[in-house]
């Protein structure tokens, strides 16, 4: 019974940090239409970003300079094929947008050094790592997703495909296929009661997480931007044709996404190391979001409660009977057997066409 | 005064719709549209509003022009936020999934003053069903409350001129002719309107002059009256023609002319 509680315990905390990765995968389709298969790349370019300003993680001049070159191409064509902007002043723009990542990954911020309290570090590092993970989320929109609005959301999907090989490749180049140790030191407050025993990074991770999903909502139903973006949700011609720019709330929920991914990505980087294939967790959004249902907000939140418990279940009861490896596979059983009773999802909005 | 000049649209690159449209709207007055399915008239009210983009639709040649500046190829954010043009999308263009004074608010989204709630209170005033339905689910009420509300939130944009895509689509005859009323009453507060519809009986009544649009061109113009009078207006678009049936031959004649002109 202890084990069994233990269990569920383990895997609800886990589940709300891929109910936050799923929530991201949900506003995007709830908007667009479209799957964003890059999410795993977008947690480990956010985690890197972390990594960088939170362990001062500095590389050497010929692995930072690609960057600061791609870096300074994608602010120019941004500025110039977005808002046509002059060329001079893009140019300057773009120079200044490489140097500061080129600075900030040669040189590094140093803040092991400025704040040795893990806490206070986390609380610094964090904002700016979302800061800059959001200007990714926006950066990447403006060249590849805001030229295809209108179009089919097919086309949407595949870019996000081969966004994901390119991020991926951009991540290996730079900081190699080895494994970054990963331990953020928070504050110990694991949870031991009797029989019972919670570590404490699971519990950091599940509350960081139920905090990033609640400002979500809140924001969502709360603001001007957030009723727009339900708005934009569901038609983006009519949300246009009311005079709001369907190009910008996209923008916003591409950053939006890309700075929840982070937080995920951190979380999950934190139960151990962090290197170029730990992308691959992103794929844990898929059964979230298609037990939950694709176009629903409280569905992620039960798809990644489901998923978390299942991998918990499947690794203490089943793993030890020889089936080693079960763990991954559990949730997308679980997934199938959802979808064949439901093809739409826990909570997803069942479709209906005239024929 | 909004001119649109020789105006040729056509969508996918391919399809053409418009070809070669011409006409002009006075500020204040109630200009009706009328015209076939696939005529080109809400592709006409797309290029105005900026929306053609969005439909994957290209403004070829031609021009519109408001007040003597070109609004051509002008993003619809723009076109409301600096000429206050809105357009009200055919079948209802409101959010189902949001409360009718989420509706509401949302359209005023491109304001940024502080009388949105007056202005609500205005709307309510108008259509008052609104005002008891408004913590209601727009996709849950009847299809004249759904147009009520998208003409409620198209007010909430502020419009100097508003672009009205057949709002009497499958609505019962009595709302339709509340409906009428209220967008009488708009223009009496001082908005012009562009009005496409079908129901060109109910659209002649409130309009102070009209277009006859067949294959991308106009075919006919001149005051409502003078279009309700007109014989061909009369037989093909208010269904009231002579008792007679006319020849084959005569029908054809008029297919000829509404080509050729």
């Amino acid at each position: 019974m202890v084990d069994l509680i233990q269990t569920l315990g383990s895997g609800i905390l886990v589940g709300l940090v891929y109910a936050l990765l799923g929530l991201c995968v949900v506003i995007i389709f709830k908007a667009s239409e479209a799957f964003n298969f890059a999410i795993g790349e977008f947690l480990m370019i956010g985690s890197f970003l972390f990594y960088a300003i939170f362990f001062n993680g500095t590389l050497p001049w010929h692995r930072v300079l690609p960057l600061g070159i791609l870096v300074f191409l994608f602010i120019a064509l941004v500025l110039w094929l977005d808002r046509r902007i002059r060329w001079l002043v893009t140019a300057v723009l773009g120079l200044a947008g490489g140097a500061i990542v080129f600075a900030l990954l040669f040189f590094g911020l140093k803040l092991p050094t400025f704040l040795p309290s893990p806490m206070i570090r986390f609380l610094v590092a964090l904002p700016l790592a979302l800061a800059a993970a959001g200007f990714v989320g926006v950066m990447v929109e403006r060249l590849t997703i805001k030229p295809l609005l209108g179009r089919s959301p097919i086309s949407m999907t595949i870019v996000t495909l081969g966004l994901g090989f390119f991020l991926r490749a951009c991540v290996q180049l730079i900081w190699g296929s080895g494994s970054y140790s990963f331990f953020l030191h928070l504050p110990d407050i694991t949870l031991e009661a009797g029989d019972f025993l919670f570590l404490s990074d699971p519990i950091w991770a599940g509350i960081l997480s139920l905090i990033s999903f609640a400002l979500i909502i809140l924001f969502l139903f709360r603001t001007r931007w957030g009723l727009a973006i339900r708005a934009v949700s569901e038609d983006q011609a009519k949300a246009m044709a009311f005079g709001i720019d369907a190009r910008f709330i996209l923008m916003i929920i591409w950053a939006i996404s890309s700075i929840c991914i982070t937080v995920a990505g951190i979380m999950i980087s934190n139960f151990g190391a962090l290197s170029a294939t730990s992308g691959i967790v992103g794929l844990r959004a898929m059964p979230v979001v298609l037990i939950g249902g694709m176009d629903s907000i409280g569905g992620a939140l039960v798809g990644g409660i489901i998923i978390g418990l299942c991998e918990a279940l499947a690794g203490t009861y089943i793993e030890p009977l020889g089936l080693i490896g079960f763990k991954d596979v559990a949730p997308y059983l679980v997934m199938l057997i959802v979808l064949f009773i439901r093809p739409y999802g826990l909570f997803g909005t069942v479709r209906i066409e005239r024929v | 005064m909004l001119s649109i000049e020789n105006l040729r649209v056509v969508y996918h690159e391919v399809i053409s719709v418009l070809n070669g449209i011409s006409l002009k709207v006075i500020d204040g007055e109630v200009l009706v549209i009328i015209g076939a399915n696939g005529a080109g008239k809400t592709t006409l009210l797309r290029s105005i509003s900026g929306m053609i983009k969005m439909f994957d639709g290209d403004i070829l040649d031609g021009d519109i022009k408001m007040d003597g500046q070109s609004i051509k190829g002008l993003d619809s954010t723009d076109i409301m936020q600096r000429y206050r043009i809105t357009y009200v999308m055919e079948d209802r263009p409101i959010f189902q999934y949001l409360t009718i004074e989420e509706n509401l608010r949302v359209a005023a989204y491109s304001r940024w003053d502080s009388r949105v709630k007056e202005d609500m209170e205005e709307i309510y005033g108008y259509f008052p069903v609104l005002r008891t339905l408004r913590q209601k689910k727009a996709g849950y009420t009847s299809g004249g409350e759904q147009q009520m509300l998208a003409i409620g939130m198209s007010l909430m944009t502020k419009p100097r001129m508003l672009l009205l895509d057949e709002p009497s689509l499958g609505l019962a005859p009595l709302i339709t002719e509340e409906l009428f009323r209220i967008i009488g009453k708009l223009n009496q507060a001082g908005i012009t309107i562009i009005l496409v519809e079908q129901n060109a009986v109910a659209a002649l009544g409130i309009a102070t002059r009209g277009y006859v649009v067949e294959n991308g061109r106009v075919v006919l113009e001149g005051t409502a009256q003078a279009l309700l009078e007109n014989k061909d207006v009369r037989e093909f678009y208010l269904g009231s023609g002579e008792k007679e049936r006319k020849s084959y031959k005569d029908a054809k004649r008029y297919k000829r002319r509404k080509r050729w002109l």
